[in-house]
């Protein structure tokens, strides 16, 4: 097993907030441990005000921790020499509107330590990467949000990083904007790099990260490769049977089968569902179905998707969550 | 390592390039340079009279009357220029001549001067021989009359007008400044030279333009500009970003901060380059220390904006940190000028500007025009004579007559009044009725100074020097002849016992002053009243005092005057003319009343310009110290040069005093210290006293001791041992008790100023930059009090970097911890 590139062991962080009602204090991140390694594209999921930001902003040293401890590529985090690895883009990326494409680059470049030859050679090539090409000598006031995002992209990737944190990559973007960047990851996660993915869109996560960790509430829920977090075991056969009466179902299936059966009406046919835990199951039931002459119009075999084992392990937390983030988002005292 | 921080500075200032309003700016500052452009100058003699130039009206209209209608006076100087006056004038004056109370417009008398400047039918060299010509017009009268410009004829005929009338014009400047604006000349001009008009920009003008220029239009509208720089950079898009590439927060907003004075910088140096440019180019002022006000507005700007900044972080709000920063500037503004308020109401009218001594008596007068005693009791000064703030009252320099006896005069309205129209009286005070003033003798009209020597008391005025006897003014104050003693028995023994009554002398006196006074003659048997009275309001001898200055001797501003220790040696300065004068009978011959002095030696010095001069004679010394040049040393007897050398730490001397016997001088030079220099040997050896912030110095003959007036109104005693080179005794002497506003001030405002930055003194410190000199002296070049403006130039740089550092230090604690 190689390294952690990210490696967080009880990570917490509490606000503390002074009001004229008392004080409050609001646990943003509570006891979070957590490993990403080489190569990977780890997603961070959550509802909104789940801890995501709050738990990368501590990996950056933006925020500091209440307790717990981690390293990035090995560095304690916040410190310089673990910054100056990594790459970040953050949510709603704001650019000083005297910039253009290219003059951002130079002085995000420049604040990263690099020289102006490099600055310029990695420019000319980023910017063919992400598609601002030919604009990069526009001012960023005419840029759209998609153009922002991809700018973004291109400033965290400037300086080479061995690890990259994205928040909320595609975040306000068309679909075709959002191809577009998942494409750009799929190039970099090709190319080697790590990344570490924050968002609340599963589809994306689903299709471009090797291994998610849901936080809720600012505690891991779940952690591993996707198809692991589903439960697999727990796959359902839907079969559509025609006819213009209900077949008896016990006396296909047996009383041992007919409790688990549910079965509604579809247009001119019935719809069989019911829960099966292997292929040799999902053959006998089909058997079954032939032996009594019953006519299968179609069979589908469903498995838990993401966002069900999202919802699932998140459940109502979700709403509740949101509500804490308000709070977090207040004047605070950490 | 500085690379990331030099980048945030760079992306400031191409920020601030990119800004509108930045533009909109530099568009006005372009215009307003554009404007300027083309201001000129061009540099002219002084020729045209303007009425403020007659300083004494009186005084010229019993002139000028005396020239009209005494017969005497027909073919002299006085008498043809007195006839060129139009009709109107000349019945005036004649109605003046029979004692009538006629108002003559000033006005109208320089019209008429003007007139015969082109005009010269009055001239008459002969009659011109006579009278006490400048060295400037001797000069122009070499010169042939083919050859002469016009400016030069007019010049010189100015100078025969004003030789024709001594002591009636003010002490001006040979050159005067006219200013042009696109080649049209301004239709007022300065009447000082190239040096003064250049010292006017950098003391003045530049200090000004810091003031409400850079110091307030550019730095507000930089604030407007740069408020919303921190609540920008903490926008979670911006701020997330910055704080996650590998830089210091603290660097990240020093850097923020430093970039933020771009805005400022960039209008300042556009605005103050061009300037610059222009003040070389049209004006002939290449003063590269102009540039100056580059740094020190930018620093100001920094300060009000560590302001903005802490603000900024705090509330994240440009509205807020504007509000804030403007509130703070009110409360500066506020807090300076309640400082400057007390500064001129209570400080500056309790300075103590002179000082005599009797014995534990201290009598002294104020910069406020008061007369105060020593209460050695409550540990206080006392009043003797109140001062008027509104009216200005101007005390002459107390002075000791007599044991328990010291003699001055209140000018009522002298600030205003210098030369003193009205009546003057002189005041005797008496130390066993508290000092208590009892009005004695009529002073001559304008005295300005007295002096003991001998048994005489001398008066001196615009129109020279006049001298009583002691005895005399005791008498008239209502004091006893059978006084123990006088002061000439404690100054010179040797002449004590040899006074004698003034009526035995009076007829030689008149006539003798006949002989030896060219301008003012005390008339002889047979004269009418009214020439006598004339004479008086001219400020000349009256029935007490008489003329001593002897023949040919006429005494312009600037005039200096100090007593030999020998008691009976004058030496005198007046513009460029050294002299040491020795009053006749050793001061109490049998001719004490009525004789004019002797001009014993008589020295010409290399420029006779109106330079600020100050002079003091000790021992067999004396020393000269005149604006900016080297300070002189001669030997009191013959005036022979001993040595010359640069003033004390290359400041402006503005009084000395010679220390009695021993030759060696206190010099109280524009940094407030005071300096002893005793010349051993060829050289001459300084030792500066650790007194600071003195005000006055003054000499007590009768201790042996140096007063020395400093913090206001302290008093520390100095005394020297024979030997020149022991150290000197210093005795602390007075340490008086605050007044209840004093007390306010020292104990409210002063830390309230200390703990607000001095951002308004900054322009001091530019005028000091700008100008090379860290004070400099204020006040009529005649006048002997001289006001000396110390410029404020670490204090206010060190409020201001206190307090930025502050600012700074806590923007960068809150920005470090706190999570964002």
């Amino acid at each position: 097993m190689p390294d952690p590139i990210v490696d967080v062991h009880q990570l917490r962080k509490t606000y503390r907030s002074l009001s004229l009602t008392g004080r409050r204090r609001i646990d943003a991140v509570r006891s979070v441990s957590l490993q990403a390694f080489p190569g990977e594209v780890f997603g961070l999921l959550g509802p909104n005000g789940a801890g995501k930001t709050t738990l990368i902003k501590m990996l950056l040293g933006v925020v500091k921790p209440s307790g717990g401890h981690a390293r990035l590529l090995g560095q304690p985090i916040g410190s310089s020499a673990a910054r100056s690895r990594v790459g970040y883009l953050p949510e709603s990326l704001r650019v000083d509107r005297h910039h253009s494409a290219r003059s951002a680059l130079r002085y995000y470049g420049r604040m990263s330590g690099m020289t102006s030859a490099e600055i310029h050679s990695r420019s000319d090539e980023l910017l063919k990467l992400v598609g601002l090409e030919g604009r990069d000598r526009e001012s960023v006031r005419r840029f759209s949000k998609g153009m922002y995002q991809r700018l973004g992209l291109a400033q965290a990737l400037l300086h080479d990083p061995d690890l990259l944190v994205l928040d909320e990559p595609t975040d306000g973007l068309d679909p075709v904007g959002r191809n577009e960047v998942r494409k750009v990851i799929d190039r970099l996660r090709d190319s080697g790099k790590t990344i570490f993915l924050n968002s609340h869109i599963l589809q994306e996560v689903e299709m471009v990260c090797t291994r998610v960790a849901i936080l809720a509430k600012g505690e891991i829920k779940a952690i591993g490769p996707i198809d692991e977090l589903a439960h697999r075991d727990q796959q359902k056969l839907i079969v559509e049977v025609l006819g213009d009466a209900e077949p008896d179902w016990q006396a296909i299936f047996g009383d041992s089968m007919t409790a688990d059966i549910e079965s509604t009406r579809v247009r001119d046919a019935f719809r069989l569902s019911l829960a099966v835990v292997d292929q040799g199951q999902i053959n006998a039931i089909v058997d079954q179905l032939r032996r009594s002459d019953q006519s299968i119009a179609r069979l589908e075999v469903r498995r838990e998707s993401l966002e069900e084992t999202f919802m699932r392990l998140v459940g109502t937390d979700a709403v509740e969550d949101v509500a804490g983030e308000a709070i977090a988002g207040e004047e605070v005292l950490s | 390592m500085i690379k990331p921080y030099l980048a945030v500075i760079a992306d400031s200032f191409h920020s601030a390039l990119s800004s509108r309003i930045l533009w909109i700016a530099m568009v006005a500052i372009w215009i307003f340079l554009a404007a300027l452009a083309p201001i000129g100058y061009h540099e002219d003699y002084t020729t045209t009279f303007r009425w403020f130039d007659l300083d004494n009206g009186t005084q010229m209209k019993a002139m000028l009357a005396r020239g009209l209608v005494d017969p005497k006076e027909s073919e002299t100087a006085l008498g043809r220029l007195a006839r060129t006056f139009p009709d109107d004038i000349k019945r005036k004056l004649r109605q003046v001549a029979r004692g009538e109370d006629v108002r003559i417009d000033k006005g109208a008398l320089a019209d008429s001067l003007n007139e015969s400047l082109d005009n010269e039918d009055w001239y008459d060299a002969e009659a011109w021989r006579t009278t006490v010509r400048l060295r400037e017009l001797r000069e122009l009268d070499e010169i042939p009359d083919d050859e002469i410009s016009d400016p030069e004829r007019r010049r010189r005929a100015r100078l025969r007008i004003e030789a024709a009338l001594p002591g009636v014009f003010t002490t001006m400047s040979a050159r005067s400044i006219t200013l042009s604006y696109a080649g049209f000349d301004f239709p007022a001009f300065f009447l000082i030279g190239k040096e003064q008009f250049v010292s006017l920009i950098n003391q003045f003008v530049v200090p000004i333009m810091m003031d409400w220029l850079l110091g307030f239009a550019l730095i507000f509208l930089g604030i407007l500009v740069t408020a919303s720089i921190i609540p920008d950079m903490l926008q979670p898009g911006s701020l997330h970003l910055l704080l996650s590439k590998p830089i210091s927060r603290t660097m990240l907003l020093l850097s923020k901060f430093i970039g933020g004075c771009a805005f400022v910088f960039l209008c300042v140096s556009q605005l103050v380059i061009g300037l610059w440019l222009i003040s070389g180019f049209r004006l002939d002022i290449w003063n590269a220390r102009v540039l100056w006000c580059i740094p020190v507005a930018v620093f100001l700007f920094a300060v009000f904006f560590s302001v903005s900044l802490l603000a900024g972080l705090r509330w994240r709000s440009p509205i807020l940190s504007i509000g804030v920063t403007c509130m703070f500037g009110a409360f500066v503004l506020v807090i300076g000028l309640i400082g400057g308020y007390f500064d001129a109401l209570v400080r500056s009218p309790d300075r103590i500007s002179q000082m005599s001594f009797d014995g534990q008596g201290i009598v002294i007068a104020t910069r406020g025009g008061e007369l105060k005693r020593f209460d050695n009791e409550a540990n206080q000064w006392a009043d003797v004579i109140e001062g008027d703030f509104r009216r200005r009252d101007l005390i002459v320099p107390p002075v000791r007559i007599a044991p328990g006896k010291i003699a001055t005069a209140r000018i009522r309205g002298g600030r205003f009044n210098l030369y003193g129209s009205g009546s003057l009286d002189l005041l005797v005070l008496d130390r066993s009725e508290d000092w208590k003033p009892n009005p004695g003798l009529r002073l001559p009209n304008g005295t300005r100074r007295l002096l003991v020597v001998g048994n005489r008391l001398l008066a001196f005025n615009n129109t020279g020097l006049m001298a009583t006897t002691i005895e005399q003014v005791l008498d008239e104050s209502g004091f006893d002849d059978d006084e123990p003693e006088h002061s000439s028995a404690d100054r010179t023994p040797e002449s004590g016992s040899e006074s004698e009554t003034e009526s035995e002398t009076e007829s030689e006196t008149e006539s003798d002053a006949q002989d030896v006074s060219p301008n003012i003659e005390v008339s002889n048997i047979g004269v009418t009243a009214w020439i006598t009275d004339l004479i008086r309001m001219q400020g000349g001898a009256t029935e007490a005092f008489h003329v001593i200055l002897p023949k040919g001797v006429t005494l312009t501003d600037p005039v200096r005057l100090d007593v030999l220790p020998d008691g009976r040696s004058l030496v005198v300065y007046a513009r460029g003319r050294l002299m040491r004068m020795e009053l006749p009978g050793g001061g109490d011959g049998d001719d004490a009343k009525g004789a004019t002095a002797m001009l014993a030696a008589d020295l010409l010095l290399d420029d006779n310009d109106a330079a600020r001069t100050t002079m003091a004679a000790a021992g067999q010394s004396v020393l000269l110290a005149r604006d900016d040049e080297p300070v002189r040393w001669y030997q009191a007897d013959t005036l022979a040069l001993l040595d010359e050398f640069p003033s004390p730490k290359d400041q402006t001397v503005v009084a000395a005093e010679g220390l009695g016997v021993t030759d060696r001088f206190a010099l109280l030079t524009t940094d407030g210290s005071v300096t002893i220099a005793t010349r051993s040997g060829d050289r001459v050896e300084w030792v500066t006293l650790p007194q600071s912030e003195v005000t006055a110095i003054q000499y007590d003959e009768q201790s042996g001791r140096l007063a020395i007036a400093h913090h206001i109104d302290s008093i520390d005693f100095v005394a020297f041992g024979p030997d020149a080179n022991a150290s000197a005794k210093i005795e602390r002497a007075v340490r008086p008790s605050l007044t209840s506003w004093r007390s306010v001030d020292r104990y409210v405002i002063t830390p309230l100023r200390t703990l607000t930055p001095q951002t308004g003194e900054l322009s001091q410190t530019v005028a000091a930059l700008v100008s090379g000199k860290t004070s400099f002296v204020m006040g009529d070049v005649a006048n002997e009090e001289q006001e000396v403006v110390q410029l404020k130039i670490v204090r206010p740089v060190v409020s201001c970097s206190l307090f930025l550092a502050v600012m700074l230090t806590l923007s960068c604690v809150y920005f470090a911890r706190r999570d964002f």
